[in-house]
């Protein structure tokens, strides 16, 4: 365990090999969290979970109101929680300097069987038994505000807590009307979800709030198969040393993602790419402007990410079928990758 | 005699991952015990006691917070300040946690837990935001499985960070005692009898662990074994390497020589063995058990699709370790056998310990079987913790109540003044005021197709019923039910499919369906009872649809005639009747048919004569079948 964070040692992000896909999602939406999160389908056993979990390594400490539990953004007073901002309406406003602390930025995971109070927060047990008070102890979406929400098996999620999820996702607050309490308080995630496709479908609404999917499989090749499992071990026999080991490599990502959240404003998006945009995602029949709007947020995010200021086809060819794919209105027993038919209607378009 | 052997070679590996888990309690995830309870399984158990390595026994009734620690209650209420307990995860820490009847393992307990296992520390407790950080713990897990071959058997989830799998079920208690006689004690060596491992050389072991590295060769036979064998997931070759280095440390080996190896192959990677590797059909060829499964199957067996895959990487190995070679010259002057070698040994292992009915069964399966993939958890949605919330009502907490905070206090409330509390400002709460959440669940349906495939449902109208059944499905799908098929025809119903919520495999699964052959209606009718059985056992309710032309001429035992056919098929319908479910009977002959109408009323269903089946028509029935029963 690090000492420093009280967080257990993860993989480090650097090392995963293969899977280029998913890693590139993850760091896709770790530059624009508006992208809206990351869906990973595959199989076990293919680092979905590693990679999810190494995310904290991707993203620099964020600074939060010094003791606030739902990490409150001091440089954003507008949004505090009702800890940091008592009610403004009895006290007079006026510019409360909030002290801040640097934290790492959280990676929560949202375990199948969790419960409901377990995720919205209940009841303070302590408090209401020996003091009689009625106060509200945040659950895992407080938790996860300003970071991640790790969701494996999102597939086989309940539906009441998936009903929760989409909800909150999409307001980004959590809003706790239960047990007498009337509690709201910002929650906004990033959610990364993954499952295996074959023991379960997604619900439409759910699939939506994911800004990009991707599908894992294992290595086929050997040489990267060994490779995984020499690295693995050697993580396993001495997470402290090994993390050390890939620290330098941990930091250039780390950094390069940095950069490209400050380039992230200045790349240009010009008229000729959103036409490209809208008219491949009407070409496939998505609904709604959600799929353009993410194809666009993906695409920019990647032009950052690779230093350039301007938006390319290339972008577009490797984004669209991350971005769309589980976009597409699908007849559900129509077995076709549907990355493929993203990838041909896109060399229609750009052949034309 | 073969079998003897294999059984006393079972039993000693057996033995052998108590002295492995000795020294390494957490390290390769743990072992998988399928075994009935019995003298063999009791025998394993008392070995186990004996090497005192700290068990905790999780018992089925467990909740989550008796698992992850939480609050305890009583000593709350009797100081009125939090007290926490560790849960037994906490406690089994360096050691090992026993799951009895593993395969009852509530899901809800099954995700923290493998969560635990795979970041060593146990999920954050309840709401405990300003606690100190994470709670260490690494332990093994022994799952006790006493699930019989058609019950749904433990998480797959869990099943698959075990390291070590051991069927004892076909072990005679026989097996186990010659074992223990026969090795006398004071073979020091090799002492079978006293599995506990002496405190020094345990401590030299452990201390060996951490030095014994295997070589890339070795870690490239695993993985190729495994590719071979069809196993995906990148776990299990990195838990194959810590069971063969464990197992280096036992015999305090300072690396691991193929011994090691063959032992991981024969526990790790053969028990998960999804095809035959490419690699020794040739040497399976000579053996007789190959040739009856031929001889039943009605069409031979197709070469694994992998093969010709599996043969290209074995050439890209090759290529691959030449490169080696010139890069590590020193490695050969160790003469480290070859790494395909190392892999035709570790296949010939793994294929030596399987039972040669599993070997029948790997032969006449195309490739990876999806049929074991199947979500089961997906389906332990049902539970009395979760749902809509109905009013609370008094009861103890426990178990899988959870206490209901306000209308405990509000309950309690009233009586403030009567109990009198000693100290201000405590609420005085006593055992009657505890009130408990309740929640409405929502049972989930399936759909058992039952699917006739038999000549006399001509081939097009298979078709038709076929394209019914799509449309059913979608239906399904968007009721989010799932649904079972159940195909007949010959001398056998068979299930097609089981329970899934997977429209693409429902599909596949049915496009691969070919006609012809008899009627045997009673097999199908009795397979939709077991099927429903074991679906209400897991809180799902069963509907039956039958399509059919109920013109059975096959009787139970799988032998023509009509009358002892129709008699069969009548008695099962019966007992579906019994059952208690509903049931829709389809009827796909060109005229409506006054017997079919009979069975299914026998059965207690709806009749729908179909002389063309219309899908449209047939799901609105459907539909409406649907309403009645939910």
């Amino acid at each position: 365990m690090d000492e420093k964070t009280g967080m257990a040692i993860t993989f480090p992000f650097a090392a995963i090999v293969g899977q280029d896909e998913m890693t590139l999602a993850i760091q896709v939406v770790a530059i624009d969290p508006s992208i809206g999160g990351v869906l990973v389908l595959g199989d076990r056993g293919t680092g979905k979970s590693t990679a999810v979990r190494a995310l904290a390594d991707l993203l620099p400490p964020i600074q939060v109101v010094k003791g606030c539990p739902y990490k409150c953004d001091p440089a954003k007073p507008a949004q505090a929680c009702h800890v940091c901002q008592p009610d403004s309406s009895l006290h007079e406003v006026r510019p409360r300097k909030l002290a801040s602390e640097s934290r790492p930025v959280s990676v929560v995971d949202l375990p199948l069987g969790a419960t409901e109070d377990r995720i919205v927060g209940a009841l303070d047990l302590e408090k209401a038994l020996s003091q009689g008070i009625k106060e509200f102890s945040p659950g895992l979406l407080a938790q996860a505000h300003r970071g991640f929400l790790y969701i494996d098996e999102v597939n086989l999620l309940d539906d009441h807590l998936v009903d929760l999820l989409i909800d909150v996702a999409a307001s980004g607050e959590n809003l706790v009307e239960r047990e007498g309490l009337s509690i709201r308080h910002p929650a906004r995630f990033v959610l990364v979800g993954s499952g295996n496709p074959e023991e379960g479908e997604l619900r439409p609404q759910l699939l939506d709030r994911f800004g990009l999917s991707v599908q894992v499989k294992t290595p086929q090749d050997v040489a990267l198969r060994v490779q995984v499992i020499k690295r693995r071990d050697a993580f396993d026999k001495d997470p402290t040393a090994y993390k050390a080991q890939w620290q330098s490599e941990s930091d250039q990502l780390q950094k390069r993602i940095v950069k490209a959240r400050k380039l992230l404003a200045s790349v240009v998006v010009d008229d000729d790419m959103l036409t490209l945009c809208a008219r491949l995602c009407q070409q496939l029949g998505t609904d709604g402007l959600r799929a353009e709007l993410t194809l666009l947020r993906a695409t920019r995010a990647l032009a950052a990410m690779q230093g350039t200021k301007k938006v390319k086809p290339e972008h577009l060819k490797t984004i669209a079928p991350l971005a769309l794919r589980h976009r597409l209105r699908r007849n559900p027993l129509d077995d076709t990758d549907s990355g493929e038919r993203v990838n041909r209607c896109l060399q229609d378009i750009l052949a034309l | 005699m073969a079998d003897e052997l294999k059984g006393l070679e079972t039993w000693n590996d057996a033995m052998t991952s108590l002295q492995l888990l000795q020294i390494d309690p957490h390290g390769f995830g743990g072992v998988w015990l399928r075994a009935p309870f019995g003298p063999v399984r009791q025998a394993w158990l008392r070995q186990l006691a004996q090497t005192g390595v700290n068990t905790v026994k999780l018992p089925g009734n467990l909740d989550g917070e008796r698992l992850l620690g939480g609050i305890d209650l009583s000593r709350t209420l009797q100081t009125s300040r939090l007290h926490m307990q560790s849960g037994l995860l906490q406690l089994a820490d360096q050691g090992v946690v026993c799951i009895s009847m593993a395969e009852r393992f509530p899901a809800a307990l099954v995700a923290p837990m493998t969560q635990a296992m795979d970041t060593h520390a146990l999920p954050p407790l309840q709401n405990a935001t300003s606690t100190q950080g994470l709670v260490r713990t690494q332990f093994g897990v022994i799952a006790l499985d006493e699930s019989l071959p058609d019950d749904p058997p433990l998480s797959q989830a869990l099943q698959e960070r075990l390291g070590l799998w051991f069927d004892l079920h076909a072990l005679a208690p026989l097996d186990v005692s010659e074992v223990s006689l026969n090795s006398p004690p004071m073979d020091s060596t090799h002492d079978e009898l006293n599995i506990r491992i002496a405190p020094l050389a345990l401590a030299s072991m452990r201390q060996s662990l951490t030095h014994i590295q295997w070589t890339d060769d070795q870690a490239l036979a695993v993985c190729l074994t495994a590719q071979g064998l069809g196993i995906e997931s990148l776990r299990i070759p990195t838990l194959a390497l810590r069971v063969a280095t464990c197992h280096a440390a036992l015999h305090l080996r300072s690396h691991v020589i193929d011994e090691d190896l063959a032992f991981a192959a024969r526990r790790v990677l053969a028990p998960r063995a999804t095809q035959l590797p490419a690699a020794t059909e040739n040497t399976l060829n000579s053996e007789p058990e190959q040739s009856s499964p031929e001889d039943l199957s009605a069409q031979p067996p197709e070469p694994p699709p992998g093969e010709q895959a599996s043969k290209d990487e074995e050439e890209d190995a090759s290529t691959n370790h030449s490169q080696q070679d010139t890069h590590t010259p020193e490695e050969d002057a160790f003469n480290t056998p070859s790494p395909e070698g190392l892999q035709e040994m570790m296949i010939e292992a793994a294929m030596a310990s399987l039972p040669p009915d599993v070997l029948a069964d790997l032969l006449t399966k195309p490739g990876r079987n999806p049929g074991n993939t199947s979500g089961r958890s997906g389906q332990y949605r049902s539970g009395t913790q979760r749902g809509r919330p109905l009013p609370p009502r008094q009861g103890r907490p426990g178990g899988n109540a959870r206490l209901h905070i306000l209308a405990t206090l509000r309950a309690a409330a009233p009586k403030q003044r009567l109990r009198n509390s000693t100290q201000a400002g405590r609420v005085a709460i006593r055992s009657e005021d505890f009130h408990v959440h309740r929640y409405q669940q929502h049972s989930a349906s399936c759909l058992i197709l039952a699917l006739d495939a038999s000549g006399s449902a001509a081939l097009q109208r298979l078709a038709e019923a076929k394209g019914a059944v799509e449309l059913l499905l979608q239906q399904s799908y968007a009721r989010r039910d799932s649904v079972c098929i159940v195909a007949f025809k010959g001398a056998q119903a068979q299930l097609l499919l089981p329970m899934t919520r997977s429209l693409v495999r429902a599909k596949r699964a049915m496009t691969g369906l070919p006609g012809g052959g008899g009627t045997p209606l009673a097999l199908a009718l009795k397979m939709a009872c077991e099927q429903a059985t074991q679906l209400q056992r897991q809180g799902v309710t069963p509907i039956l649809v039958v399509l059919s032309d109920g013109r059975a001429n096959v009787n139970l035992q799988g032998l023509g005639g009509r009358a002892q056919a129709q008699t069969d098929a009548l008695q099962w319908a019966v007992q579906w009747r019994l059952t208690g479910y509903r049931a829709l009977w389809i009827d796909t002959s060109l005229q409506p048919d006054a017997q079919v109408q009979n069975l299914a009323h026998v059965m207690g269903g709806s009749y729908m004569p179909m002389p063309q089946v219309q899908a449209q028509r047939m799901a609105t029935a459907m539909d409406s079948l649907r309403r009645q029963a939910g």
